[in-house]
């Protein structure tokens, strides 16, 4: 089975099994217990939380909240962050961002969606013509995970802050961090990250913040993780994620440039007259989002799977409805929307996956057609 | 004293010599839907006992017992000896403490040393006694006690008659075969055969990879929604993606999905007569789309020679609403999941198709061939 749809989830990577493995079995302590077994899992804990932190800011100027996944760390961003006046994202984010907007909007608040362009990323002069004095949150993502466009998010934070310097920006990182380079650059507020996605286990995820901001807990309990998330920490969760990203981030301009390129093999080998390219040139190396005109993109999916070639379609979080919402906020029309399928790759992916897909998905366009 | 559910069946007792066979299927039928709960099931005249049962399980044996079909209503209540002191006991847990009520005494024993107006005033005053704010009010009361003494010593005591689904016990009726979608009407065809007595079994045809596994996933889902009444355990699933790609392929557009039905009717013919079903059961309803006009249901007809039954064929797609709503499929009917019809769908499908054009064009396919090769994929699942 070729698997090319690393964006949905990714495998554990061995280092991250093989790391985590002892805080399920012989360290199985609860973290905040006071005897010596267990200081010795909070403390693998806090260098976990380090390592994770370090990897991409300054970690005397943010901390890291583990949480239960991306999902919830976006939640409590965005519910600790938007209190009064409005709030300002863009009709691309993910499902687990967007509908907390909905829903802010669904009780009433002032809430501003800037448009995309047509690869996906935010409209930035929209997006900063948006933001007022009254703004207290702005969030926009970081890689998008149906198109692979960047937001350059230290850019866009600056020029928020510059507008209006109270105001907190947050960036959903779930398909950025461990792919592409980043370091924040401090006028990010929020940065949200999970684990599955780059080779750790599903259930993690952390919350990074800058020091100062107060979170509003969504969890009340024994007031672990400094009270903002109650609840006995996934250790072995936390000290896989750590380890895996470590392995992703050791090596992550070789490869980012290696699968660009197998990217950039996938598309060229496609049929042009069938698939239309959705993905811009300069986004993430792990996404290749492509529509077949006329065809359905679930169906092509089942047809790749009997083939041995497992892909998305679209956001796999929103596979129950017909059409991608981010895709339509493109601006394409319905003869391609309902073709979409999304390709993304691993540091693992290798040139002879990338040539058997591109023949498979020909293929069944092909069969498709006849 | 025991916790029992009391059961009376409906039209069974209008059977005169058969009257043994419906009895026992609707008691098979009883131990079917209570499979899983430790119970007894006893027989006494014209009623069923179920007792020995965990109390903690009342709620969810009475709403099995409501889906089984030829009940005419059930009871929870008690089962105590006819003494005129246990009997209270029970009223007191079955009756009402406020309020106006009534007793009602029926005496099977004719040999009780009280005659029923007697025992209902007895256990009237003992709870008037007991419970100060009730009040008796034998015409419009708001509840009441009931009180059956039977002949063998003991005697049942329940608050409510709570009515059953009706119907005929499943399997009196004879065997058909259902063709089942993932829309809303043919599990109400389904549950409407077997309110009728007929053992119903299940065909569902898909199109994967044109269709998705959810979609196969939410028919079975269907199937075993139905068969907490239907009590059918199988289900059998046949691909026509083959077929359909063939119809697309030689044949005039317009006619996709009246010639995809008429394999789907020669297909379920077979599987049928393989197992004995005597029927096709199908959830069409006159004009509702365009292959289920006279025409269409015509053509359909034409290739089988086993009856079809179309319980639905008169109704509105509200009333069949209701009623799926009322079976509780409803809510898994409308889940998005395409099922093989909506595929290959022409923009504009013959609504009157002609029998000798459709003849026509499907001499352009090798009918036998195609029908073989989908049966010989058939797949037969366990529904539990």
């Amino acid at each position: 089975m070729i698997y090319f749809d690393h964006a949905a989830t990714s495998p554990p990577l061995h280092s991250a099994l093989k790391s985590a493995e002892c805080y399920l079995d012989e360290c199985f302590y609860n973290p905040s217990a006071r005897y010596a077994g267990a200081r010795d899992v909070s403390l693998a804990l806090e260098h976990a939380r380090e390592t994770l932190l370090r990897l991409v800011s300054d970690g005397f100027a943010y901390t890291l909240v583990f949480t239960s996944g991306g999902t919830e760390a976006d939640n409590t961003a965005i519910f600790s962050a938007a209190k009064r006046g409005n709030v300002v994202t863009d009709e691309g984010e993910h499902a687990a961002v967007y509908e907390c907007f909905k829903s802010l909007k669904a009780a009433g608040g002032d809430v501003r969606f800037a448009p995309l362009g047509r690869d996906g990323a935010v409209n930035a002069e929209a997006l900063i013509s948006l933001v007022d004095d009254k703004t207290t949150l702005v969030s926009v993502m970081h890689v998008n995970n149906e198109t692979g466009a960047i937001n350059d998010i230290n850019a866009l934070a600056k020029r928020v802050k510059e507008k209006n310097p109270r105001c907190l920006f947050m960036s959903d990182g779930v398909q950025s961090y461990g792919k592409i380079p980043v370091y924040l650059n401090g006028a990010v507020d929020f940065y949200t990250l999970s684990a599955h996605k780059i080779g750790g286990m599903k259930g993690t995820g952390a919350l990074i913040v800058k020091k100062g901001i107060a979170l509003t807990p969504r969890l009340f309990g024994g007031g672990q993780e400094g009270g903002l998330r109650s609840g006995t920490e996934n250790v072995f969760g936390a000290v896989g994620f750590a380890a895996a990203a470590q392995e992703r981030f050791a090596a992550l301009s070789e490869n980012a440039a290696r699968i660009s390129a197998l990217r950039e093999t996938l598309w060229e080998m496609l049929n042009q007259n069938v698939f239309v390219r959705i993905s811009p040139e300069h986004g993430s190396p792990y996404i290749l989002t492509v529509a077949a005109k006329g065809m359905r993109g679930e169906v092509l999916q089942r047809m790749l799977w009997e083939k041995g070639v497992a892909v998305g379609t679209g956001s796999a979080c929103n596979s129950k409805k017909p059409f991608s919402r981010v895709i339509a906020a493109c601006g394409y029309q319905s003869d391609v929307l309902g073709g979409v399928l999304r390709a993304s790759f691993s540091p693992e992916t290798s040139e002879e996956e990338i040539v058997f897909c591109a023949h498979a998905m020909n293929e069944c366009a092909a069969q498709w057609k006849a | 004293m025991e916790k029992v559910i009391i059961i009376r069946y409906a039209e069974i007792h209008l059977k005169g010599k058969n009257r043994g066979y419906f009895e026992h299927m609707f008691s098979v039928n009883l131990e079917r839907s209570l499979r899983g709960i430790r119970h007894e099931l006893h027989r006494t005249n014209g009623r069923y006992l179920v007792a020995k049962f965990d109390e903690n399980r009342a709620e969810e044996i009475a709403a099995r017992i409501s889906r089984v079909f030829g009940i005419h209503s059930y009871s929870l209540g008690y089962r105590t000896e006819s003494a005129i002191e246990s009997i209270f006991e029970a009223a007191k847990l079955v009756g009402p403490q406020s309020g106006t009520f009534k007793v009602e005494t029926h005496r099977g024993d004719k040999c009780y040393p009280m005659t029923s107006p007697e025992v209902s005033r007895e256990i009237g005053a003992r709870l008037l006694a007991e419970f100060p704010a009730l009040t008796v009010d034998v015409h419009t009361p708001q509840s009441a006690v009931y009180v059956d003494i039977r002949e063998n010593g003991f005697a049942l005591v329940f608050g409510s008659f709570e009515k059953g689904v009706g119907g005929m016990p499943v399997s009196t009726s004879g065997k058909g075969l259902l063709l089942i979608s993932g829309g809303i009407d043919s599990p109400v065809a389904g549950y409407m055969m077997a309110k009728r007595g007929m053992s119903v079994h299940y065909l569902h045809f898909h199109s994967y990879p044109y269709t998705s596994d959810m979609a196969k996933e939410k028919v079975i889902s269907l199937a075993k929604l139905l068969s907490r009444y239907a009590l059918t355990e199988e289900l059998t699933t046949v691909s026509v993606t083959h077929i359909q790609e063939e119809i697309h392929e030689k044949c005039a557009a317009e006619l996709n999905v009246t010639l995809l039905r008429r394999f789907m009717f020669r297909i379920a013919e077979r599987i049928a007569r393989n197992r004995g079903d005597q029927c096709l059961i199908t959830g069409e309803s006159l004009g509702q789309v365009a292959s289920q006009t006279i025409e269409g249901m015509t053509s359909s007809n034409a290739v089988v020679s086993l009856p079809v039954l179309r319980p639905l064929v008169g109704f509105d797609k509200e009333e069949i609403i209701t009623r799926a709503k009322e079976i509780g499929t409803f809510e898994t009917s409308i889940l998005p999941y395409e099922d093989c019809c909506t595929v290959f769908l022409p923009d504009h499908p013959a609504i009157k198709p002609k029998l000798s054009f459709i003849e026509e064009e499907e001499a352009k396919l090798n009918v036998e061939a195609l029908v073989e090769e989908a049966l010989a994929g058939a797949q037969r699942l366990k529904l539990y």
